[in-house]
């Protein structure tokens, strides 16, 4: 580890799907000498890229954990975390800028601002993430980095300002022009490991004078010394550009933009240039904690290594040796055997084995000080717990975890399946705070949720492959209810006297709906003809039969059951009796009450582009849903509407197709409302086949 | 047969006279008033009216957001249920929701091609084919007119009536034709102008224009906001 950590770099790489993320990494990786061949994420030798160690982000092309890796340039140390780029995962996007301090912004020279762009972007925001911008693939049919410069302006909302031009596009690209040298930058030996400084073609001498003038023009903002040297129209040094680019940078208030193509190996090095001289150093950004003591109140953080330690584990792993804790050290030094303190928790516990990750291989270090990235072997913890030197009271705000938007039921093969289903969601669980479980309690299925179809697919395949977890996943039953419609008269006698002890009971009255409430019960006895004592039995009695309705067994509620009449026997009455006589009478009213099915209803509200308003509504439609209104809000607008939950599985991934993954939802319970009976007699048909599968 | 009470007694009949509607398709009507004096509940009730006989309604709120404009019919279909001793409340809303779809826009982001959009994505689809329109918040300036010819022609294609809410000015001079100034230039183009004019405790609804006045005038509760003949006036 470096000691100057002015010449530490901790950086992310985040981006849309398919970007070129792992490929960068894999390029940044090779060209710093880390690795020594590249392999592609879907190459035709299998291996993979360094940073997709799993199996399954082989075999997907995809990435699905972050990695961590650390490399060297230009006496600089960079640590850098790979990210994924579908929305599945976007929890590793948010620990991941959680920590580090700087990252790059990488987008398809075609695709442009997408939506994961938009998400990672608003992650950067959230936790003021100075970023360089990265337009990959200038290699590509379509490529058009000016329009992709424009969409960080218009949709974003950054201050864009180009450092490069590409020299020819599409099957043509060969190079980049530097607007501050003011050269032609080529790539040449096998892998473009080899930088060429050549002087700009005359052709492309006038389209990088105007570059250049509008990234001075943007760059003076930041520098009074630069401003005076632009309007005196002096010469100006290179040094005097970068410094006010980076200021601007640190500030959030510019994004200086690089382009080139990973793939084709070129445009990497300036890229690395730009990280050391434009990115912070970790003593460059402030960190917060919370003073425990003072109400909560800030505190900033020296990030000086003989500071007491605070650090924050931002990532658990479970492996062959236990659990993996990556964690960030933001002051002190985390030592070998020093003893440190879970704000959380209160507990104390003891440093073992620290390590440095380099993607899914370790190195043992004896110490992370602060500004670095490290793990730890043997530390029970939780994601976004606090570490700190005994006698310090102050806490990590954690990162944020959104809410889960799709579920799935998933039931274990056998018992050896339960078992080690079991085990792998308590992993699972713990690792990824957007994935939950829980076992819903009138189904009793074990739910799974997630970020997205995606996501649930991956577990339940690691399930089965690290876990030996056979499962089979469906729909998540929908919560149906019971209730009458209308009121129906009971009168039922209880009887069995056929010698020696007997029971007898007669209840009278009559059931009828009402609209507030799952159930009421009143007594209009009079003249004791059930005797006080056996009501509560009476009321029991109708209760029991709430959970499970005669129609389709499922909960009765909006029911309200009178009693006004009855018959006790001296001898033969007693509560059981009177329970009985009350299922009896609920049971012979119920059916003539007209019991229908409810279902539950959502409020489903989607945000969507303008442009796909009408694509949303069709979708709710089509979905039995009845939209409520559409609200315009500029570019955006807001559709609001109301869908059956039976309707709502697999809505997510529908949604996201249709509107290019520009649309966001949010769904919440609205109300139980009859389903439409050819609905009911869908379900009834189902009951039927299920009980006759099950006899 | 709650549902038919609802409609039978519902003093709003008294405006459409022998017809089925108080309006026939592609035909306009205004609701005019200051600010405050009941022009959103009274349009609000007329489309509750619709929306019991199983007709559709559009509600294009330029003003409020969906949430304020839901609350409005939720309020007013509470207070009209209850004032006919209503049970089954619940139950004959869940019937009616679904004949109604508003669309929340700002003022200066609204025009007539943005409209047509919104109806085509709505019935080319099938999700929805109004058959009354309510634009609430229509800035009756001086480019109404031109809008106002193009929301016609969009009526008449699509076959659906336009109800307007139009605000008045206490300290507007009244144009020479006696009506307010900001819907005199406009006027011709509607079948149906009703004024909300406080009198005393009461609102009275009183008809600007149209082929035909109400026979026992209406009245509009300020504590309610409902709509009841006044049954101790004479009959016009």
């Amino acid at each position: 580890m470096k000691k100057d950590i002015k010449r530490v770099r901790n950086i992310g790489i985040s981006a849309h799907i398919d970007s070129g993320k792992t490929t960068l990494t894999e390029r940044i990786l090779f060209y710093t000498k880390r690795i020594h061949a590249i392999h592609d994420v879907r190459g035709k030798d299998g291996v993979g890229a360094t940073m997709d160690s799993m199996d399954l982000e082989r075999e997907r092309g995809i990435t699905i954990a972050s990695a961590a890796t650390f490399c060297e340039w230009d006496d600089h140390e960079i640590n850098i975390i790979d990210t994924p780029g579908h929305v599945d995962f976007t929890v590793e996007v948010e620990r991941s800028l959680r920590v580090l301090d700087s990252a790059i912004l990488v987008l398809c020279s075609v695709g442009g601002v997408q939506s994961q762009s938009i998400t990672v972007d608003q992650q950067m925001k959230r936790y003021r993430v100075p970023c360089i911008a990265f337009i990959n693939k200038l290699d590509r049919s379509g490529a058009n980095p000016d329009r992709v410069v424009d969409q960080l302006r218009t949709k974003l909302g950054h201050n864009a300002v180009a450092m490069q031009a590409p020299i020819g596009l599409e099957s043509d690209f060969s190079g980049i022009i530097d607007f501050v040298s003011m050269k032609a930058l080529t790539f040449g030996g096998e892998f473009g490991e080899t930088r060429q400084v050549e002087d700009i073609p005359d052709h492309l001498r006038a389209a990088a004078e105007e570059g250049r003038e509008k990234l001075i023009d943007a760059a003076s903002m930041f520098s009074d010394e630069l401003m005076e040297a632009m309007l005196e129209e002096r010469d100006i040094p290179d040094e005097l550009i970068i410094d006010a680019v980076r200021r601007g940078t640190l500030k959030r208030e510019l994004t200086p933009v690089y382009m080139g193509s990973a793939y084709k190996n070129k445009g990497i090095q300036p890229l690395l240039d730009a990280v050391t001289q434009l990115l912070p150093c970790p003593t460059e950004v402030q960190n917060e904690a919370l003073s425990r003591e003072n109400d909560e109140a800030p505190v900033i953080l020296t990030g000086k290594p003989e500071d007491p330690t605070v650090a924050l584990a931002f990532k658990l792993e479970d492996g062959p040796y236990g659990q993996l804790t990556y964690i960030r050290v933001y002051q002190g030094i985390l030592e070998k055997g020093a003893t440190l303190i879970n704000a959380r928790s209160g507990k104390k516990i003891k440093i073992g084995r620290v390590v440095r990750m380099h993607a899914d291989q370790m190195e043992d270090i004896d110490s992370i000080p602060a500004g670095y990235i490290g793990a730890l072997f043997g530390i029970d913890c939780a994601s976004g717990d606090t570490f700190v030197s005994p006698g310090l009271n102050l806490s990590m705000t954690s990162m944020y975890i959104p809410e889960p938007v799709i579920s799935l039921a998933i039931t274990p093969e056998d018992n050896k399946a339960q078992i080690n289903m079991s085990k792998a969601l308590n992993r699972f669980t713990k690792e990824d705070p957007t994935f939950r479980t829980h076992v819903d309690e009138e189904t009793n299925d074990t739910i799974i949720e997630g970020m997205g179809e995606l996501h649930l697919e991956v577990y339940v395949e690691r399930m089965k492959r690290e876990y030996g977890a056979a499962v089979t996943t469906g729909k998540p039953r929908v919560a149906y209810r019971e209730t009458i419609t209308q009121r129906a008269e009971f009168n039922y006698t209880h009887k069995k006297q056929t010698g020696g002890a007997g029971q007898f009971g007669r209840v009278a009255g009559y059931i009828e709906p009402i609209d507030e409430g799952d159930f009421e019960f009143v007594n209009k006895i009079t003249g004791g003809a059930i005797p006080t004592q056996f009501i509560p039995s009476c009321e029991k009695g109708f209760r029991s039969c709430l959970k499970k309705g005669p129609k389709m067994g499922f909960p009765v509620t909006g029911a309200r059951v009178v009693i006004n009449d009855g018959a006790a026997h001296s001898v033969d009455s007693s509560d059981q009796a009177f329970q009985a006589a009350a299922v009896g009478a609920f049971k012979e009213s119920y059916k003539k009450a007209k019991p229908v099915i409810h279902e539950p209803i959502m409020k489903v509200v989607v945000e969507t582009p303008t442009d796909f308003q009408g694509a949303v509504m069709g979708l709710l439609n089509q979905r039995r849903g009845m939209i409520v209104g559409s609200q315009d809000e500029g570019v955006m607008c807001v559709v609001e509407s109301q869908v059956p939950l039976a309707e709502m599985f697999g809505f997510s991934t529908v949604l996201r197709s249709a509107t290019q993954g520009q649309a966001q939802y949010t769904m919440e319970f609205c109300q139980y409302r009859q389903v439409p009976q050819s609905i009911a007699e869908e379900l009834i048909e189902k009951a039927a086949k299920d009980n006759k599968s099950a006899a | 047969m709650v549902k038919t009470d609802l409609i039978e007694r519902n003093p709003l009949r008294q405006l459409a006279g022998d017809r089925e509607d108080i309006l026939a398709d592609g035909a306009f009507g205004a609701v005019l008033s200051r600010a405050g004096i009941g022009k959103t509940a009274l349009v609000i009730q007329m489309a509750l009216f619709n929306m019991l006989r199983h007709k559709n309604v559009l509600h294009v709120s330029l003003n409020d957001p969906i949430g304020k404009v839901t609350l409005w019919y939720g309020e007013l279909f509470q207070d009209i249920a209850e004032e006919y001793n209503v049970n089954n409340i619940k139950d004959i809303w869940n019937d009616i929701e679904p004949y109604r779809l508003i669309l929340s826009m700002k003022v200066s982001g609204f025009s007539v091609p943005l409209l047509e959009e919104r109806i085509t994505d709505l019935t080319t689809q099938n999700i929805f084919n109004p058959s009354m329109v309510i634009i609430d918040g229509f800035p009756f300036d001086e480019t109404a007119r031109d809008h106002l010819k193009a929301l016609r022609t969009l009526a008449e294609r699509n076959g659906f009536s336009i109800w307007f809410t139009v605000h008045t000015h206490r300290d507007e001079q009244p144009a020479a034709d006696n009506l307010p100034a900001c819907f005199s230039p406009v006027a011709d183009l509607f079948a149906v102008a009703l004024e909300l004019k406080p009198e005393g405790n009461n609102v009275r609804i009183e008809t600007l224009a149209g082929s035909r006045t109400v026979e026992t005038p209406l009245l509009l509760n300020p504590t309610t906001m409902l709509v009841t003949q006044d049954t101790q006036s004479k009959a016009v």
